[in-house]
């Protein structure tokens, strides 16, 4: 590819306090514009680590992350309002309606008035949520929760979109609406950064992915190439654990 | 500035829905400052108030003394007197058994015959002083009966505070010096006309001659001062503006712990603007809060037949004080909820290091009685600086210059505590101030 990437990482690491061994070590990745890539790995190989320093949660020890061009260390006000982030938790007001939660988001994104309600509506219709839209998020069964925390992240229409395992703990109704809905707006220009442990779910998705372990990339490409490297691996987590074992991690 | 008010209204409504959080805030002060005034009324109007105390009362003299002493305990309506136990009268050994078992807290026994005792030796002690002046035959002072002093014997139940036993105490001796000093004064007149027969003795019995005033000086004249709700509202607002801490650091780790936090910290927002909008809500928390505990302590408390708090005339300075003492509690509140890892660390560490304030700052215990030390102690508490300015102003009739130096010990506070959640912030997540 000659395009430049959207995020480009270089020698990433984080050490954490009171800790031996580095969450991720030295990750070098490019991300480019319209992808979604997805970052699979076992628990604690440091996917979280990974998107919360892409997210500008927290520094890394060492290393560079560039964000459409722009350092994020530098930069890291503008970068925030371009990304969007959808937390694997439910990050909502439980007391507060969907509409209410969606205007204080959308508010924090800078966007107001009538635009805002525009977009909220619009967002709400997509998703079905529209006739409850003024109930509290806490009388909401379990994938209505999670669409609204997708509406969250995405009001805003950011160029990058964090999806932190998006679809955990919902029917196949609303995963298959969530998975359909993300292929719709990464044609329409959004660049997906996404993890899970549904590996069927990502190889259906995912124009490329990286299996992550012990804080390194263990593997590197587009799900179909991976499995022509791999022919006696019928499918992608046939390949995850040929690469990462059947240990438990936790 | 924009999402400032979009924090606050995500703030306030999110408060106005949790009932019992409401309850909490608003309700539980009110209910403390009414037990607590009511609870703290009988200490400071003392005998004003008919308290009825009983008191185990045998009078073995039926003469001056005793009359006195018990009619001045029935007048006092502060105790009533108890003479017999199951229709028997008292002895000194019911008496003693009754007080022994926590029956009863006091017992009086006054002896027999010690009116006549007092009587005899004041006719001694005017004797030989007449005949220091050769007024008196000396060798009448022979035929004179002696009595060695008599003893009004109190029993205590061991659970009785040293100052209400000091009070008992004091009121008996008193009752006792009005006794001897009227038995002098009546004597010395009656040895005075028998030596003397042109002697006119005065018309009136003996009188006291000093009488007492009590003065309060203030800044500006405040009605009523110093009253019960003068001293108790102001502490347990204090106390109540402080401990808003716990919900309000509840606020800030139940964000963090749903998981909102971290969608906010990924949002182009600044940490500390997201803070400063939970405080402005909360602000104005603690000024309802001060407003219902002020209403209470002038319209509730008289209600109880507590005497009632009076605003005084320096308004805009408890307005001013308020947003002060409100600013060091929630910057407080902030400190706590950013160095505190869990909801738990937070709520305990919020309610007793207010407690320790508190306590220290002479909200339990008043200054005057803490030991030197204590006393430096208190004088670096918030709840202190706090409390001294309501006292200030609801004692004292202080203005804005008068409490000054509490406003400005507040404000620097408060200031240490941003700075500090600042640079706290800071260490822990360079990326997100």
């Amino acid at each position: 590819m000659s395009i430049r990437p959207i995020i480009e990482i270089r020698d990433l690491t984080k050490n954490y306090k009171g800790t031996d061994e580095p969450a991720i070590k030295s990750i070098s990745l490019d991300i480019y514009p319209n992808e979604i890539f997805g970052l699979l790995g076992p628990n604690g190989a440091g996917k979280t680590t990974t998107i919360s320093i892409l997210c500008g949660l927290f520094p890394p020890t060492r290393g560079t992350v560039t964000i459409d061009g722009m350092d994020i260390h530098a930069h890291l006000p503008l970068i925030k309002q371009n990304i969007g982030v959808v937390p694997q938790d439910l990050a909502l007001y439980p007391t507060l309606s969907a509409l209410e939660n969606l205007t204080f988001f959308g508010n924090m994104y800078g966007m107001r008035g009538e635009p805002l309600k525009e977009r909220i509506q619009e967002c709400l219709i997509e998703f079905g949520l529209d006739k409850v839209a003024r109930k509290q998020i806490n009388s909401y069964s379990g994938g209505m929760k999670r669409r609204v925390n997708l509406i969250a992240g995405l009001l805003h229409k950011p160029k990058v979109l964090f999806l932190d395992e998006p679809t955990v703990g919902i029917d196949v109704q609303s995963r298959i609406f969530i998975l359909d809905y993300l292929n719709e707006i990464n044609k329409s220009g959004t660049t997906i950064i996404y993890t899970s442990h549904y590996m069927e779910e990502a190889e259906n998705l995912c124009t490329r992915v990286a299996i992550v372990d012990r804080g390194n990339i263990i593997a590197l490409g587009n799900p179909n190439d991976l499995l022509k490297e791999n022919p006696d691996l019928k499918n992608l987590e046939n390949i995850f654990l040929h690469l990462t074992g059947k240990t438990l991690r936790d | 500035m924009f999402k400032f008010f979009a924090g606050f209204r995500k703030e306030a409504l999110i408060l106005l829905r949790d009932k019992a959080g409401l309850i909490i805030l608003f309700i539980m002060p009110l209910i403390l400052i009414v037990i607590m005034s009511l609870l703290q009324e009988v200490g400071y109007s003392s005998i004003t108030r008919e308290l009825n105390v009983e008191v185990l009362f045998i009078d073995n003299d039926q003469d001056t003394l005793g009359l006195k002493i018990g009619k001045g305990l029935r007048d006092s309506n502060f105790f009533s007197i108890i003479d017999s136990l199951d229709g028997k009268p008292l002895t000194e050994n019911s008496l003693k058994e009754a007080v022994k078992k926590g029956d009863y807290l006091i017992g009086i026994v006054i002896p027999k015959g010690i009116t006549g005792s007092i009587r005899d030796n004041v006719r001694l002690q005017v004797s030989k002083t007449l005949a220091g002046f050769g007024l008196f035959n000396p060798m009448l002072l022979n035929n004179i009966p002696v009595k060695a002093a008599d003893t009004v014997t109190v029993y205590f139940d061991p659970t009785v505070k040293k100052t209400f036993k000091n009070a008992i105490l004091s009121a008996i001796k008193e009752y006792h010096y009005k006794i001897e000093t009227g038995m002098v004064f009546r004597t010395f007149n009656q040895e005075m006309a028998r030596l003397f027969p042109t002697f006119q003795p005065p018309e009136q019995d003996y009188q006291e001659l000093v009488q007492f005033k009590e003065v309060f000086p203030t800044y500006k004249p405040i009605e009523e001062i110093p009253n019960t709700a003068q001293h108790n509202v102001p502490s347990w607002t204090v106390f109540a503006m402080f401990f808003i801490i716990i919900p309000f650091t509840s606020s800030m780790m139940t964000e963090r712990e749903e998981g909102s936090l971290f969608r906010l910290q990924c949002m182009p927002v600044s940490f500390m603007q997201l803070l400063m909008s939970k405080v402005f809500v909360y602000l104005i928390v603690c000024f309802i809060q001060t407003i219902l505990m002020i209403f209470t302590g002038m319209y509730l408390l008289p209600l109880f037949n507590a005497d009632p708090l009076v605003l005084g005339p320096r308004i805009i300075t408890i307005i001013i004080v308020t947003i002060v003492i409100a600013l060091a509690a929630l910057g407080f509140g902030l400190m706590v909820g950013t160095i505190a890892n869990t909801h738990q660390q937070a709520a305990a560490f919020g309610a007793v290091s207010i407690i320790i304030m508190a306590a220290l700052g002479g909200l339990f215990v008043p200054i005057y009685l803490m030991s030197r030390m204590m006393q430096d102690i208190a004088a670096l508490s918030p709840l202190n600086w706090a409390l001294t300015a309501y006292y200030d102003i609801f004692l004292r009739g202080a203005g804005i210059i008068e409490v000054f130096p509490s406003i400005l010990k507040l404000s620097l506070f408060f200031s240490i505590s941003l700075i500090i959640t600042f640079f706290y912030r800071t260490l822990k997540n360079p990326l997100n101030k």
